[in-house]
């Protein structure tokens, strides 16, 4: 037995089990009877556990980036309908945190990228703007310069300035992660190998990029998609 | 809101108790009231053969047994599922890595686990409302009426929905098996145009396969492979696009990587296993019949011809007695079905062969002849190639020679039949040069097909009747032919009228098409033009 095959049946136990904590924590949220638990508490272990899912998702998919085993599988993709599908995965979780998600598009809008990728890492990036957002997130996505860029917003007090400029304004990987390997650097490594796997054969890539104060006040996670 | 599912029948497959109750409260939050559940895969065909559900929730893995996959198989392969049922197959894994190892039969939609209760409720109202968008296309799908189906799409398209992407790639879909190669290609390279996109670039190396380009459908597979070494469709389009060119060694190594990355496919195990066995790699062979064997136990898509292939492989590697006793198998794992008596003894026949006794494997091969002349003169043409495959291993060559002759003239257009009978020729040691026999059955057939066809455009009916006739005589399993003779006869009653002994001697022929290939991109205009008519004298 290989490694992979070891780490994929173990991530098969334990999305077993985190599935069986949601479905118990949904109960709870929606049960007016409940004493065991304030809807507040059950919310927040709802959020942790959707966030352990990701993690966990992030953790298989980056050991096949290191094994040079994922290719994104690009295709069209309507966004609005996208959004739709991204949205029903996170209400629930922003309802329990009083946080309102809305997601903003030309209903038109198409581009070109592979859903499931996309959405494992909007699911971790929302599972994140949820600890910092005061009041909303929005997901939005427009054309600018030859690029679909997805946007996730919050109201919160935004990234710190240190944050931002880490990343480098070209393509390329962020440098941080060696001298500070925390959850948020992690997940930004992930996001540029994720965007980075989105290429179009007149050799443009995909890339990330923050900003702060974009629509919302808060910060701003953009993901360029060529 | 969601009354919409209160008159659904549900059923869940999964192997935990606790899992099934927490995908049953969901339900019950969804208004669904009709809900019941399976432990097993073995237990979901039961319950499925009872009963006819709208959506089947299906975990993929199930523990020992069928896995999620087989049970969609046999659903779908014993007709279970009816065309507005969803099957939905639930992974722990990213269901990406899924999509690629399915390649006989797909679930309608994955849902990776865990999930909420508003991503079920999305998936299922977009998959009612496709399947409702979609009905009228996939009724004209079930009766092969391939023209009606993409105007019915074309339809759909025009509105300018939101799945237009998903509706192209359907529209290429149905062209591909309607043979409308070019107006697929138009849809490839506009997608191909606006970006990289796999499927459309696997489908032009498709068209390019299809339209005998062997060498430009090469390099777009292999150009495919390296953009993604793991697309395994790529893979199979590789292999047979090799051996279409006579690369065998490389169409092996091709298939070789392909179960690398997804050992589950059993088609594609048992192509490796035949091609290993006629390149003369005995042990890759039974490695890959092995695999093909186990992934075949549990599957509805079991065929006697596994056992009888490992059985091969193994006497190969000189393990005649381990051999025999999967000979014994066949016939227990397939009880009362001819084809397993006839593998049973074509089988034995080579077994016997390669450990000296050649009495014994002429009484073998003695009782496979006696199984193909019960099949009469439709004999699977499959059937045919492994019994001469057999004679030819048993030195008769004559029989094999005719044999041969007889299967390439029923099937002279063909090429992927033609290109396994090439491989079998070879496999069996066969100092028998196929391709020029091919090439002359070929041109003798087509010869006949078109003046029959240049006959009746002069307005020379009786006469066309008359060749395309004998022809379909002497070659009953040869679909062309008799299409065509069915044809010329339409033309002529269509213009002078009908008999009903000319009726009946036309639907002869389209039910032998029918029994031979029911699948065939023909058929259905020559059977509604045939409806239209009635006998007149």
């Amino acid at each position: 037995m290989d490694f992979s095959d070891v780490l994929a049946s173990s991530i098969h136990d334990i999305k077993n089990s985190l599935g069986l904590i949601l479905n118990s924590l949904n109960e709870l949220v929606d049960d007016p009877n409940n004493r065991i638990a304030n809807p507040r508490q059950a919310s927040l272990l709802q959020h942790e556990t959707q966030r352990a899912n990701s993690a966990l998702i992030q953790l298989l998919n980056l050991y096949k980036i290191g094994n040079a085993q994922l290719v994104a599988r690009i295709n069209e993709h309507n966004f609005d309908d996208f959004f739709e599908d991204v949205l029903a995965d996170n209400q629930a979780m922003c309802r329990g945190l009083n946080l309102e998600l809305t997601h903003r598009c030309d209903p038109h809008l198409t581009g070109y990228f592979d859903a499931d990728l996309i959405h494992g890492l909007l699911n971790s990036a929302i599972g994140n703007a949820g600890r910092y957002a005061k009041t909303k997130i929005l997901l939005s996505a427009t054309i600018e310069e030859r690029y679909c860029v997805i946007r996730l917003e919050d109201d919160g007090a935004g990234f710190p300035d240190a944050l931002i400029h880490c990343l480098p304004s070209e393509n390329g990987l962020p440098q941080f992660i060696a001298n500070d390997p925390s959850r948020t650097h992690l997940g930004l490594y992930f996001a540029s190998r994720i965007a980075a796997l989105h290429r179009n054969s007149d050799g443009r890539t995909g890339m990330i990029r923050l900003r702060n104060a974009h629509i919302l006040s808060g910060s701003c996670f953009e993901l360029w998609l060529p | 809101m969601t009354d919409e599912f209160t008159n659904k029948k549900f059923l869940i497959i999964d192997d935990f108790s606790d899992v099934r109750s927490a995908i049953r409260s969901i339900l019950r939050s969804l208004e669904v009231t009709q809900i019941d559940q399976a432990r097993d895969g073995n237990d979901a065909i039961v319950q499925m053969t009872g009963k006819r559900y709208d959506v089947v929730l299906c975990d993929y893995n199930l523990g020992p047994g069928k896995n999620g996959q087989q049970v969609l198989e046999e659903a779908r392969h014993n007709l279970l599922l009816n065309i507005d049922s969803i099957f939905i197959m639930i992974t722990a894994e990213n269901t990406r890595d899924m999509v690629m190892s399915a390649v006989e039969y797909s679930p309608d939609s994955y849902l990776s686990k865990p999930f909420t209760k508003e991503i079920l409720q999305r998936r299922l109202d977009k998959l009612f409302e496709r399947k409702a968008d979609l009905k009228k296309v996939s009724k004209a799908m079930i009766v092969k009426d391939y023209n009606t189906a993409i105007a019915e799409l074309d339809a759909l398209i025009a509105t300018d929905p939101k799945n237009l992407p998903d509706l192209l790639k359907l529209k290429t879909e149905i062209c591909m098996t309607a043979n409308r190669y070019d107006d697929a290609m138009v849809i490839f390279e506009k997608v191909l145009h606006e970006h990289e996109v796999s499927w459309a670039r696997l489908g032009i190396g498709k068209v390019l396969y299809w339209k005998k380009k062997h060498q430009q459908a090469l390099e777009m597979f292999q150009q495919l492979i390296e953009l993604d070494p793991n697309l395994v469709t790529a893979y199979d389009w590789l292999a047979k696009t090799q051996a279409e060119l006579k690369q065998f060694d490389a169409a092996e190594q091709t298939l070789h990587a392909a179960v690398k990355i997804s050992p589950r496919a059993l088609k594609r195990q048992q192509q490796l296993g035949d091609l290993a066995l006629s390149n003369g790699h005995p042990e890759q062979a039974e490695t890959a019949f092995t695999r093909a064997v186990t992934l075949a136990r549990n599957s509805a898509l079991n065929h006697p011809s596994l056992l009888a292939g490992l059985a091969r492989s193994k006497s190969s590697n000189n393990k005649h007695i381990e051999a025999l006793k999967l000979i014994g198998e066949i016939t227990k794992s397939f009880p009362n079905q001819p084809e397993a008596v006839f593998y049973k003894a074509t089988a034995t026949a080579a077994v016997k062969q390669n450990q000296g006794d050649s009495v014994a494997a002429a009484a073998a091969l003695q009782s496979a002849e006696q199984v193909i002349s019960q099949c009469g003169e439709l004999a699977n043409s499959k059937l045919g190639l492994e019994l001469a495959k057999t004679y030819a291993q048993l030195g008769d060559h004559d029989k094999a020679t005719a044999l041969i002759q007889s299967v390439i003239a029923n099937n002279h257009d063909d090429e992927e039949f033609l290109m396994v009978l090439v491989q079998v020729c070879r496999e069996a040691g066969f100092e028998y040069d196929a391709e020029t026999a091919i090439r002359e059955i070929q041109q003798g057939v087509v010869k006949t097909n078109n003046t029959g066809v240049y006959l009746i455009k002069q307005g020379k009916f009786d006469e066309a009747i008359h060749l395309l006739h004998e022809a379909a005589d002497e070659m009953p399993g040869n679909k062309t032919i008799n299409l065509n003779a069915a044809k010329a006869m339409i033309i002529k009653m269509e213009k002078f009228g009908a008999s009903m002994e000319d009726i009946l001697t036309v639907r002869r022929y389209v039910e032998r098409v029918q029994t031979l290939a029911p699948q065939d991109w023909r058929l259905h205009e020559v059977v509604s033009r045939l409806k239209n008519i009635s006998p007149t004298a």
